[in-house]
């Protein structure tokens, strides 16, 4: 073999170094590669399980939330289809032609699309949703043409929906994905990044409740994610949320916010004898269904830039002067004081003057000597001023008002609730650095000024008088059912939160005295229901002097005395100022408690008052 | 002495690449094949269809007088040369490279049979050159043979074919007789280029902070000061070495040349390579760089293969590979999937196969009757081992990921067939070298 070595070819010394190289490399590759498989194979083996096993999450249904009669849901889940789009699927240089494509089938630009998955993602393994709540037509659509439309796909995925839109949306509230902040605050208890979440209402109140368990499933799956392989897929179900029913009656919510129609203000309808809020309205309002998916962005700007603020829950997250609805307050001071008795009348001249404050009375020519319960049922500001600042004083009045629960939360099991304003001496000097003087004390005693109050204030005032001197805790939850049996697991018992202690005669002349605002008195006019005796006071509040705009407040309860205390309601409605004025609060008011007491939605109260001749102004 | 001929065929050779060959259409099956069953290709077909078809060029090859082939060699080249850049103006693109000609399903890949041509005509040139291969000159003018065949094809752009051709002209050169020292010159020089070149990347993805030093590499003016002062010193060497004749003047300036030309041409480098070339080399030193991108390939890899173990999976058991993980699983990572389902075993069995057919192959150049022949030889082994050591290597996270099949394995008819009618040049080589 030597031999046949040329001389003339290759120095053979050269050839035995090269082979000695290429024998060297391969035996360091096996050197490697026995490293790599056969000591630390193992580490790899679980690794490669490892890769194949996903876990995806299923997601829990969310409690449904239904009104106090527990048949249809005021929010519920419906599912919607989610487009999405895995990048690393799609092959290079085609992403545009792709994203085109698919834009064009949903109905977006081309630029939505892009913006969810930027150039410098187009590698990642991800499904990245595009759209969500597409049409199912389109989905078939897209299943039909699925070649055409490589890394896309769609996914179930269930939505809240409410039924009723826009007429409960401020109590129950909108839910929306978990922002950054709020996972901050909620991680420990138990929210994680996916979350969707309550924002406002209910559905922020009783989040914890509704949110119910994440399931998981285990699977085994390829690099593009899809479920391989015949083993059984691990499923830890999930557990839904809560079912929630609540204290609210869907059809005298709807006739409530059929009654205050389209002007800025509020309604609250609650029982007396146990807190249980029955209606709570606020007017703008929004759609909470437009509030997650495509167009949540939008709707929510536009909400945002809306200057009636639609957001706001006008029931109890923001105060107004009640006006001439405190005289109820004031009677119910000076009877049980004994500062005046029933009989007792008061001159009630054009003027009340204290220094420079001069109160006029409506009445241009005033009321002249009238006692207390004519000049509630007339509403006098002389008389009222006169009581507030001469027989009852600065402290008193304002004990009473803090009694009665102005300038502090009443507790309400909703978010956002505002204490409204007692305005004290200390608190005058701490933000005007001025001394409190008598013209203050007028002005809480005819209710203008820096007293402010909410409406479900004012509905607690006269619940604390039908009631006996006892106040419940206005509440909107009334039971908490299993999502799975419906099984009640917990039920709000009625808790009483302030026990005035009034004299019987004394609740009895106030009730008589606000039924005297509508059996002849201010309300007498416009409260013309006959299936329900009313009891209550209207309340026109200036908010300047310098225009014309006036809130209009009507507070009251029916029946005026009944044998079972269940059938008793307490209505508050505010009207803000910002509507055209047509003195709309109690004209309101009478609709809903013919509503309620005739058992009849709007349409047909309006009917009805109309055939009996007696809806004069609409 | 004819009839002699045909039953002296290489049985070691001959065995090995059957071998080889039928593990390849096992694989190329197997990478093909959904965890359903399904068959998801039929890639399997084609690759049996290239194999039967390149042993008959294999077989035809080894019956030519390769010495008749002689005329014929400038004109494959230039060929060659010409196809290629017909790539670059009429070519289809794969992968992002235009490195195809061709229509419908057929397509060639010309840069895979210009290693053959190059390898050749530097043959003839080695065999004109004889011992002059040992000076300068022509080490350098041979060189011209390689360096437009991997311009061309950098252009289009396929880094990792190109950079094959490197090595050829290396081992070909040493096998030829050239200067240890010269070819250890143009290897360390082009070794740190790449380096220089990736200096500031990985300064910037792997050690995270800035280092003062690699100024030297993004500003031109520290640049062009660090290069008058290699110049300088490479000078003052040169004066030296000619003065007092002393060896290590000499061996200075040959390590400042080095230094000076692999920074010099490591601007020329920077401008050229592509982002995605350069993470390619960053995820080779750190694949978890970026994981879910250029890394993906390597851990994949890697992760398949160590999850092989001692006996592997069984063959179509893998799940690396049927569950997608494995990209280009048929063509690059054919060995991923090899040392998945068969483990070390399989392993041991190709790089047995591999080493079979290179020392074999070196066997047959240094038994050739002639020295073109053996340059030839020389030049078929070396373009094999090539494949082989970045194919392998780039699958266990040794190597850089370069788009190199693993010859008579990987899927491809292009590479199969310049495979097999580089064999078949050794096999002729061996039937012919008792003619005289």
């Amino acid at each position: 073999m030597s031999d046949s070595w040329n001389k003339n070819a290759i120095p053979r010394s050269r050839a035995i170094v090269f082979g000695s190289l290429v024998t060297m490399l391969f035996l360091g590759y096996l050197g490697h590669l026995f490293s790599l498989q056969v000591v630390d194979g193992y580490l790899y083996t679980v690794r490669s399980e490892n890769i194949k096993r996903r876990s995806a999450v299923i997601p829990a249904a969310r409690g449904e939330i239904f009104d106090r009669n527990y048949d249809v849901p005021l929010a519920t889940n419906a599912n919607s289809f989610a487009v999405e789009i895995n990048p690393a699927l799609i092959a290079r240089g085609e992403h545009d032609e792709i994203f085109t494509r698919t834009a064009d089938l949903l109905g977006i630009q081309p630029t939505d699309i892009q913006r969810r998955i930027p150039a410098s993602s187009y590698h990642v393994y991800q499904q990245i949703e595009i759209r969500s709540a597409v049409p199912f037509e389109t989905i078939v659509q897209l299943a039909e043409n699925i070649h055409d439309y490589p890394g896309v796909s769609w996914a179930t995925k269930p939505v809240r929906t409410y039924p009723d839109a826009e007429a409960s949306a401020h109590l129950l509230g909108y839910v929306g994905d978990i922002t950054p902040e709020e996972l901050q605050v909620l991680y420990n208890r138990g929210y994680n990044a996916r979350s969707v979440l309550g924002k406002s209402g209910i559905e922020q109140q009783y989040d914890l409740l509704l949110q119910g368990e994440e399931g998981r499933s285990i699977r085994t799956v390829d690099a593009r994610g899809r479920r391989v392989g015949e083993e059984d897929v691990e499923i830890i179900a999930p557990e839904p949320g809560h079912n929630l029913v609540l204290t609210v009656d869907r059809r005298i919510q709807q006739l409530a916010q059929a009654a205050l129609g389209d002007r800025i203000g509020s309604v609250v309808v609650l029982r007396p004898n146990s807190g249980e809020i029955l209606a709570m309205v606020s007017y703008p309002t929004f759609d909470p269904n437009q509030l997650y998916g495509n167009v949540a962005g939008r709707t929510f700007s536009q909400l945002r830039n809306d200057a009636r603020a639609p957001f706001l829950n006008r029931a109890i997250q923001s105060s107004y002067p009640p006006a001439s609805t405190i005289k109820i307050l004031l009677t119910t001071a000076a009877l049980e004081e004994e500062l005046i008795s029933v009989g007792d009348t008061i001159f009630a001249g054009p003027h009340y003057r204290l220094g420079n404050r001069i109160v006029n009375e409506w009445r241009p020519s005033g009321f002249g000597r009238i006692n207390i319960l004519q000049a509630l049922a007339n509403s006098s500001n002389v008389f009222f001023a006169t009581i507030g600042h001469d027989y009852l004083g600065t402290e008193r009045l304002l004990s009473y008002a803090s009694e009665f629960g102005f300038g502090i939360q009443s507790g309400v099991d909703l978010p956002g609730e505002r204490p409204g304003l007692v305005p004290t001496p200390e608190w005058k000097r701490r933000v005007f650095n001025s001394p409190w003087v008598g013209g203050d004390t007028v002005n809480v005693a005819i209710g203008q000024g820096f007293l402010s109050v909410t409406p479900l204030q004012l509905a607690n005032m006269v619940a604390i008088l039908v009631n006996d001197g006892v106040l419940y805790r206005p509440h909107v939850l009334k039971e908490v059912r299993d999502g799975h049996t419906g099984e009640v697991i917990a039920r709000v018992e009625p808790e009483i939160i302030q026990t005035l202690s009034l004299k019987p005669q004394t609740l009895q002349n106030v009730r008589r005295a606000m039924h005297g605002v509508t059996r002849g008195g201010t309300a007498e006019p416009v409260i013309t229901t006959p299936v329900v005796e009313i009891a209550g006071k209207t309340g026109t509040a200036e908010i300047s002097s310098e225009t014309d705009d006036w809130h209009s407040w009507f507070v009251a309860y029916g029946p005026y005395e009944a044998t079972d205390a269940d059938e008793q309601v307490v209505v508050a409605v505010l009207v803000d100022a910002a509507n055209e004025w047509e003195w709309w609060a109690p004209k309101a008011a009478n609709l809903i408690f013919h509503g309620i007491f005739a058992d009849m939605s709007f349409e047909e109260t309006v009917a009805d008052l109309r055939r009996r001749r007696r809806l004069w102004y609409m | 002495m004819r009839s002699r001929s045909i039953f002296g065929f290489d049985v070691y050779i001959l065995t090995a690449t059957l071998m080889l060959l039928t593990v390849g259409i096992l694989f190329v099956y197997s990478s093909g094949l959904e965890t359903t069953g399904d068959t998801l290709s039929h890639e399997y077909v084609r690759q049996t269809i290239w194999a039967v078809t390149g042993l008959v060029i294999l077989v035809s090859i080894s019956l030519i007088q390769y010495a008749s082939l002689k005329p014929w060699i400038p004109y494959a080249y230039l060929l060659g040369l010409v196809l290629i850049l017909m790539t670059l103006l009429f070519g289809r693109v794969v992968n992002g490279t235009r490195a195809w000609l061709g229509v419908g399903i057929l397509g060639i890949q010309p840069s895979e049979f210009m290693k053959i041509a190059t390898i050749l005509a530097f043959a003839v040139y080695l065999e004109r050159a004889g011992n002059s291969i040992r000076q300068i000159p022509y080490l350098a003018a041979g060189s011209l043979l390689f360096l437009f065949p991997m311009a061309l094809i950098l252009m289009q752009p396929d880094f990792g074919t190109a950079s094959v051709f490197f090595p050829i002209y290396l081992g070909m050169c040493y096998m030829a007789g050239a200067r240890v020292r010269h070819l250890m010159f143009i290897g360390l020089t082009a070794l740190l280029v790449l380096v220089f070149t990736m200096l500031p990347a990985w300064e910037h993805y792997i050690h995270g902070s800035r280092i003062p030093a690699f100024e030297i590499f993004s500003n031109v003016r520290v640049k062009l000061l660090v290069l008058a002062g290699l110049v300088t010193v490479a000078l003052v060497a040169l004066v030296g070495f000619i003065m007092l004749k002393r060896r290590s003047f000499y061996w200075i300036m040959y390590s400042i040349s080095i230094l000076f030309l692999s920074l010099a041409a490591s601007v020329g480098t920077r401008a050229v390579i592509r982002d995605y070339q350069i993470m390619r080399l960053i995820v080779f030193l750190n694949p978890y760089v970026d994981p879910r991108g250029a890394g993906w390939n390597v851990i994949q890899s890697v992760t398949a293969v160590g999850s092989g173990g001692i006996a592997g999976k069984g063959f179509l058991q893998g799940t690396q590979s049927h569950y997608h993980f494995l990209p280009e699983q048929s063509t690059d990572f054919i060995f991923s999937i090899l040392a998945e389902e068969w483990g070390f075993a399989g392993t041991l069995l190709v790089f047995g196969l591999f080493l079979v057919i290179l020392l074999r192959g070196l066997y047959i150049a240094g038994n050739a009757k002639d020295s073109f022949a053996g340059y030839m030889a020389s030049g078929i082994v070396t373009m094999i081992f090539t494949h082989f050591i970045v194919n392998v290597g780039m699958a266990i996270g040794l190597m850089p990921v370069a788009g190199v099949p693993l010859f008579l394995v990987s899927y491809g008819g292009s590479s199969m067939w310049t495979a097999l009618a580089g064999i078949g040049i050794l096999m002729s080589i061996y039937q012919h070298r008792y003619r005289y």
